[in-house]
């Protein structure tokens, strides 16, 4: 059933958060919250009235809506556990990309559209470093399409034979790839802190510093469907397609409760990085992917060596 | 034979450094010049045969060994001299001795070696132990110059071993890799041109730092500036003779094959640019060592040249560069007793040299129109073999070029050696005081003399050994 | 599994060029150490069993442990902390190693000949130009050693690359180039170090006409 695949996401999507908060206050040692607490908060939103600055425009109310249109139409087309997602065609994982890219484009230009200088900055920041990480996405993607030979994600997923040593180097690093890719762009530590509140060291909580209510509400969840569409694709790379489906679901969100926990591992003990440094942590990202890339001609015998 | 040699050395050079004692230390350095001498005469006796399985006393090794030999007692005898007169510990004095020692030993494996990674071995040794000889006067000029020299000499021989590796890619038959020369030199016409022609050119610039060719030339420079004026002597001649000895062998191996054009013509450009940036810097300087070390830069150019002329461009490259040895190194010596006088190296400083020491000023003189390839030093004759076979190969713009250089050359050296020998200076160093030994000055002339009896009337034996050392070449 | 540890191996440059810390070169430099030593360990089973124990060892030992070691102290006794800027940002030498790599690997790829084992020679190439450009960017000499072992852990690599029957002669070669110099190199630094106060090469120029 390829509804299933959505169920399964947005089920994630609404506990991810919660276990990262849990995961960074028992490291503190702090008391926990709820695991529902962010959906509290987003249901708190939706309850409230919208603000509008008077120097916006349409793209300013447009923009969040678009948003969350394009990630949950990204979401369509992965597949989970063997099943297919509701959409899929051919090269539909550039289709995948570029729908992300429009929301985020979208949410740049909004912010652009409120004419305070804070929030120029930060979607300058923003679409830099998506430029800087989107060639090691699709290096990385395009590395395991050259290595099965299809390049639509459910073709990709379901034919991807990791059993020679050589290939394993192909799953850790995809694996390795995403986990930072998916910090980049739905901009966690250590490329940018959700906790900050100096505008100027913000990069993306300051795109929606202006928002309220029903959008603020909005564009948190999408932020959560993003974690959880990353989240999927690790497990991608790493569940066998042949075991039984229960067994698979159950590894999925287990894969979705490690990851949130290394997430929230990971944001109580590093800082963040000096902001001139990003761009080069970034791109040692795509260096790596390339890499992979390098390792998968060898083993689909494009570049023969001896 | 050689491996008795070569223990022996690093017996006594260990004996030396941890026995601090002046006499052990002067009873020993006899012993080791010798057996030095001992291994030239058995060398040349016994010429083309192969010892201890990777050595053998070819042509060119034995001459290049006779130099070493002869340079090896005046340096001998200038160190004790330098360090007498400059107080050193007794500490310092016998690391100096054991590392002189080790370098000719280690010069002596280079010239021998018919392997070539062995030779290799040996170059990287020379290395080490000039480094430690460079940095003897612990100045901060020393401590920088000596930093360059080992680093840029290292990467530089690490890339030409780069090349040698390459050379042993086209040489392996059968799964066995076998580096020795004879080998090389059989199965030079089935190697790949391509990998020859990198090898060629990682050697040439690996090994450029250590001969004094344009690219890697400035460390080489720096070097002989800093060093003691004896250690300025051996290595700006005999070192640069095992640089060319690598350079040697690896161009005997390419002119069995078709790359032998292009190999010379990459010579020819080293050669050109080396002098040319020799002339050109030349222009500025006011330090003598400086000026002598970019003097070695400019005839090491030559022999470039010389290699790339063939015919009887071979020949006067061989010349010239013994030649070169004995009369560059009586420079150095005699700059190291103007320094005892004057206590310093710059030009300003030195001047009416002459009449202080009218026996080394006319060392210098003489060595002045040696060094200038003025009849009638040897150096003239092999430079004048050289311009002719410029001359008769078609190369006649280039030959012209190298003349109106080498004029810059000759005029920047007579400025500076006649206002030291002649000049006034305001220098205040009272000359009187100065106790001087004329004997001193023995040693140079004996080796400028050398310089003039090889090239005016040379033994039959030094030509047949000449012409022998390059009859692999033709 | 020797494809494993040379993308392991291209790996540790791509990181070398994004490492800023002196500390950090060493393990990096220890890190290509062990690799070399599992390369060696799994390709080459046709020599003899001496020069392989040799080769072994000497890959362990020296270049996995005691170069590292004697580097680290240097850098305790300099004290040594970061790199200061390098005349090209880290950003720009990650394009260029990736750069270098991806064409070593496509020179590799045409190279026919029986006799190279091109699979070592792609990231050899890759080392060694990486190791000049290091050499070049990089403003103290620390960093320059730094470099120059790059070289020869390339230079290493190229001789595996070359020899199916490797030459004891090859290796002796490299051991003592890699020994007596960076332990003269040392030594050196130390002594700059303690005369300048400081490893920066600006320093070092003094020497003019």
């Amino acid at each position: 059933m390829s509804i299933l695949s959505i169920i399964l996401i947005i089920v994630a999507a609404v506990f991810f958060p919660g276990i990262i908060g849990m995961m960074k206050s028992l490291v503190v040692g702090r008391k926990m919250p709820s695991i529902f607490q962010p959906l509290f908060d987003v249901i708190r939103l939706f309850k409230k009235g919208s603000i509008y600055s008077t120097t916006t425009s349409f793209v300013f109310r447009l923009a969040p809506l678009v948003y969350f249109a394009t990630v949950f139409a990204s979401m369509l087309f992965l597949p989970i556990a063997g099943e297919r997602g509701l959409l899929t065609f051919d090269n539909d994982l550039v289709f995948f990309a570029y729908m992300l890219a429009l929301g985020k484009f979208f949410m740049i230009i909004a912010a652009m559209d409120t004419g305070s200088g804070f929030e120029g900055m930060g979607a300058n920041r923003e679409a830099l470093y998506s430029m800087l990480v989107e060639p090691a996405f699709f290096i990385t993607m395009g590395s395991l399409a050259l290595f099965t030979g299809y390049t639509s994600f459910y073709d990709l997923f379901t034919s991807v034979q990791i059993n020679t040593d050589f290939s394993y180097i192909i799953g850790i690093s995809g694996v390795y790839v995403l986990i930072f890719i998916a910090m980049v762009e739905n901009s966690r530590l250590p490329v940018d802190d959700p906790r900050t509140h100096l505008e100027l060291t913000m990069v993306h909580e300051v795109m929606v510093l202006d928002y309220s209510g029903f959008d603020l509400g909005l564009i948190h969840i999408t932020s959560w469907i993003k974690f959880s569409i990353y989240t999927t694709l690790i497990s991608n790379f790493l569940l066998p397609v042949d075991w039984p489906l229960g067994f698979q679901i159950a590894c999925f969100f287990l894969i979705q409760a490690v990851v949130a926990g290394v997430m929230g591992l990971l944001e109580s003990f590093r800082a963040r990085n000096k902001l001139d440094k990003n761009p080069q942590w970034i791109l040692m990202l795509s260096a790596i992917a390339i890499v992979t890339f390098l390792a998968t001609l060898i083993i689909a015998e494009k570049i023969v060596l001896n | 034979m050689l491996g008795i040699f070569f223990i022996g050395a690093i017996v006594i050079s260990l004996l030396i450094f941890l026995v601090n004692r002046r006499g052990l230390t002067t009873v020993l350095s006899y012993v080791f010049l010798a057996s030095e001498m001992g291994i030239s005469i058995y060398a040349a006796l016994n010429i083309n045969t192969v010892d201890t399985r990777y050595y053998s006393f070819d042509a060119l090794g034995v001459l290049f060994m006779m130099v070493l030999a002869i340079l090896s007692i005046a340096t001998f005898y200038h160190s004790r001299l330098y360090l007498i007169r400059h107080s050193f510990t007794r500490r310092q004095e016998s690391i100096y001795y054991a590392a002189l020692i080790m370098l000719i030993a280690a010069m002596t494996s280079a010239y021998f070696a018919e392997n070539i990674a062995l030779m290799w071995v040996s170059i990287e040794a020379t290395t080490l132990f000039v480094s430690v000889l460079i940095i003897h006067e612990r100045t901060k000029e020393a401590i920088e110059a000596s930093w360059k020299y080992l680093f840029i000499s290292s990467v530089g021989v690490a890339l030409a071993f780069m090349g040698i590796l390459f050379l042993s890619i086209v040489a392996t038959k059968g799964g066995l890799s076998d580096l020795s020369l004879r080998n090389l030199l059989t199965i030079a016409q089935e190697m790949d041109t391509n990998w020859l022609k990198i090898a060629f050119l990682l050697v040439i610039t690996g090994f450029s730092a250590k001969m004094g060719l344009f690219p890697l030339h400035t460390v080489a420079v720096d070097a002989h500036t800093v060093a003691p004026p004896p250690i300025s002597a051996f290595i700006s001649t005999t070192l640069m003779n095992v640089g060319f000895i690598g350079i040697f062998r690896v161009f005997t191996i390419i002119a069995q094959t078709e790359v032998l054009q292009w190999a010379q013509h990459v010579l020819l450009i080293a050669g050109i640019l080396s002098i040319a940036m020799s002339a050109i810097q030349l222009l500025r300087i006011r330090h003598f060592k400086r000026m002598f070390a970019f003097s070695s830069l400019e005839h090491m150019g030559l022999v470039a040249i010389g290699l790339a002329i063939g015919g009887m461009g071979y020949y006067a490259a061989i010349l010239q560069i013994v030649f070169h040895s004995f009369a560059k190194s009586s420079l150095f010596y005699q700059i190291g007793q103007v320094h005892s006088i004057y206590k310093s190296y710059w030009v300003k400083d030195i001047g009416k040299y002459f009449k202080v020491n009218p026996a080394g000023g006319f060392a210098l003189l003489f060595a002045f129109i040696s060094i200038t390839a003025m009849p009638p030093s040897g150096l003239f004759i092999s430079e004048l073999i050289l311009i002719k076979a410029m001359f008769a190969g078609g190369y006649a713009v280039i030959a012209i070029i190298i003349l109106l250089l080498l004029t810059v050359v000759i005029f920047v050296f007579g400025k500076h050696l006649f206002s030291l020998l002649y000049g006034e200076t305001d220098s205040t160093v009272n000359v009187s005081k100065i106790k001087l030994n004329p004997y001193e000055t023995i040693s140079q002339y004996v080796l400028l003399g050398l310089v003039v009896y090889l090239g005016v009337a040379p033994p039959a034996y030094f030509t047949d050994l000449v012409h022998q050392a390059i009859a692999i070449l033709n | 599994m020797d494809y494993i540890l040379i993308i392991l191996y291209a790996v540790s440059l791509v990181y070398f060029a994004v490492a800023e810390r002196m500390s950090k070169f060493v393990v990096i430099l220890s890190m290509q150490g062990f690799i070399l030593f599992g390369v060696v360990f799994f390709s080459l089973n046709e020599i003899e069993i001496f020069d392989f124990v040799f080769i072994l060892t000497e890959t362990i030992l020296v270049k996995a442990m005691l170069i590292p070691w004697f580097m680290n102290r240097v850098r305790k006794h300099n004290q040594l902390k970061r790199v200061h800027e390098p005349y090209i940002p880290v950003f720009y030498s990650i394009i260029i190693v990736i750069l270098s790599l991806g064409a070593s690997f496509l020179l590799s790829n045409n190279l026919q000949n029986a006799q190279l084992h091109t699979k070592f020679f792609t990231v050899a190439l890759a080392s060694v130009m990486f190791g000049i450009y290091f050499i070049v960017v990089h403003r103290n000499i620390f960093s320059h050693v730094v470099g120059y072992l790059i070289i020869e852990n390339g230079i290493f690599l190229f001789s595996l690359a070359v020899g199916s029957q490797m030459p004891l002669m090859v290796n002796l070669a490299v051991l003592l180039d890699v020994v007596m110099g960076v332990l003269v190199l040392g030594i050196f630094i130390n002594r700059i170090g303690d005369t300048f106060h400081s490893v920066e090469i600006k320093n070092l120029s003094e020497l003019k006409d």
